[in-house]
């Protein structure tokens, strides 16, 4: 148990030295909610509602938190200790690489929750933004969304061969959901068939269903999104752990 | 009274379609140390990669401590030492973060401090791993494989990458570990070094066990090998190598320049 503390600890200061992570995952969705909020400053999202714009920003750009470390960081850390042979010698220590592998999730996940914090504080002070739903409610969201998003990031390393082409794969499905699932721009923007595309997107899922939910919504109304999201996770998770088994560790 | 610590027994590894390491039989007792030498592509680190439970046997038997390195790497390791032919360490991480890391995974760790003085790198215990240099990055290395005060040490490559003051230095050291009753296997291509460090020789050609023994016995099975014209008494290992290790073909640098 103290080796995997000592694990955990050691992978959450070296993501705080990632830049990238860094700044992508605590940084910039704060500056998102900043540039957005100074732009078209926080007006009901159509005349007469009680929902406004930062309202429902913060939760797409929670899904934005939840999109670089579950499929940038994660992946991308998890490929780089693969192909340079980190995880081989930490299977030659009492520990083993699946204690690594589990304090990677685990420090991307702290991160996560705290960019997340970081983007409700920041839409608290500045904009009042208003989150009716409720604790758990928020929390079974957040849950279902990171579940999925960190399963896809986990099967595009178990996908791609070496760290190149992991981070194709994960720089690809990023951008690609990134902008066509509404986490940066409102869906109700798009086109059909930029529409249709999102539909096809898990992370469009996470944000409909984050953001209803901290609009008050109840869970029962996103058993779609639930169900979805939840078969994202179990499948990726599964043809991932298949795939990582037959890699050659050594 | 010494002790078996490591045993193999008809040891066999396969790569796809290549028999990496076939029929391999040796031990390994307290206070001794084995050299395992053979060409490149020999399957010495494969032999000590089945030990060190990162591979697992197609057929034979390992007992570390006496029990399946494959099936108890967690407990096994807390007895055993390893230093890997090419290891990384994650980026970004500093000298002294990597060592309190390791030292975090025993009981009762070494004094990584006082290591890290021994080891000469006292002074860039704050410097990122990946700004080391090679020696220094080896010398790291080898300090990792002592943290847990291992009773069984494997290491692979030793002074690959040292200059010659530190290599001697280095085999200083490993002979007192072995006096204080460690098990040590290394994997050397540097004769002198085996000549001065092992009790023992595992030689392998081909993924196949051509010898087992002291090194006297090394010199008799030399001996058997080669004509009496050729023999010559008195021979260093490294010549007594030479004289019976396949001749790599094809391998020259004339007419490049």
């Amino acid at each position: 148990m103290k080796g995997f503390a000592a694990i955990c600890k050691m992978e959450l200061r070296l993501f705080t030295r990632d830049f990238f992570s860094f700044f992508f995952a605590l940084v910039f969705p704060v500056l998102m909610l900043l540039l957005f909020g100074g732009i078209y400053g926080n007006i009901p999202i159509y005349e007469g509602a009680d929902v406004r714009m930062m309202d429902v920003s913060v939760p797409a750009y929670s899904v934005m938190v939840i999109g670089v470390t579950g499929l940038m960081s994660l992946p991308l850390t998890m490929s780089g200790y693969k192909e340079r042979k980190i995880y081989k010698r930490f299977d030659a220590s009492p520990v083993g690489k699946k204690s690594v592998m589990l304090a990677q999730v685990l420090a991307n996940l702290i991160m996560t929750l705290a960019g997340i914090a970081s983007l409700l504080i920041a839409g608290k002070l500045l904009y009042h933004i208003q989150v009716k739903g409720d604790f758990l409610s928020i929390c079974v969201s957040m849950l279902f969304s990171i579940a999925a998003m960190f399963s896809m990031g986990f099967l595009f390393t178990a996908v791609g061969r070496d760290l190149k082409s992991a981070t194709l794969l994960c720089y690809l499905f990023y951008f690609i959901m990134l902008f066509l699932s509404g986490a940066t721009m409102p869906d109700i923007l798009f086109p059909d068939t930029i529409k249709r595309i999102s539909a096809l997107l898990p992370m469009s899922y996470a944000v409909d269903l984050m953001q209803g939910v901290f609009a008050g919504e109840g869970l029962i109304l996103y058993g779609k999104e639930l169900l979805i999201l939840g078969a994202v996770t179990a499948l990726c998770a599964f043809a991932g752990a298949v795939l990582y088994k037959k890699k050659d560790w050594t | 009274m010494s002790q078996e610590i490591v045993q193999v027994e008809n040891l066999n590894l396969a790569y796809k379609n290549l028999q990496a390491v076939q029929n391999v039989s040796f031990s390994v007792r307290t206070g001794e140390i084995v050299a395992v030498i053979g060409q490149n592509g020999s399957g010495k680190t494969s032999t000590v990669e089945c030990i060190e439970g990162l591979r697992r046997p197609d057929s034979g038997m390992i007992r570390v401590f006496g029990k399946d390195p494959w099936l108890c790497r967690g407990e096994v390791y807390k007895e055993m030492g390893v230093q890997l032919q090419e290891a990384e360490y994650p980026m970004r991480i500093r000298v002294e973060e990597l060592c309190r890391l390791f030292a975090d995974f025993y009981e009762r760790p070494a004094d990584w401090n006082l290591l890290l003085t021994q080891m000469g790198l006292d002074e860039k215990r704050k410097r990122p791993i990946h700004k080391l240099s090679g020696g220094e990055k080896q010398r790291l290395s080898i300090l990792l494989a002592l943290i847990g005060r291992p009773k069984l040490l494997i290491l692979d490559e030793l002074t690959t990458g040292l200059d010659p003051e530190v290599r001697r230095n280095m085999w200083i050291s490993l002979e007192n570990i072995r006096k204080g009753g460690v098990a040590v296997i290394i994997v050397s291509h540097y004769m002198d070094e085996v000549e001065t460090l092992a009790n023992k020789i595992l030689y392998l050609e081909k993924g196949k066990q051509q010898f087992f023994g002291t090194k006297q016995g090394f010199r008799d099975y030399v001996k058997s090998r080669v004509t009496p014209d050729e023999w010559e008494e008195n021979l260093s290992l490294e010549k007594l190598y030479l004289m019976i290790a396949p001749k790599t073909a094809g391998l020259t640098m004339e007419g490049i320049l």
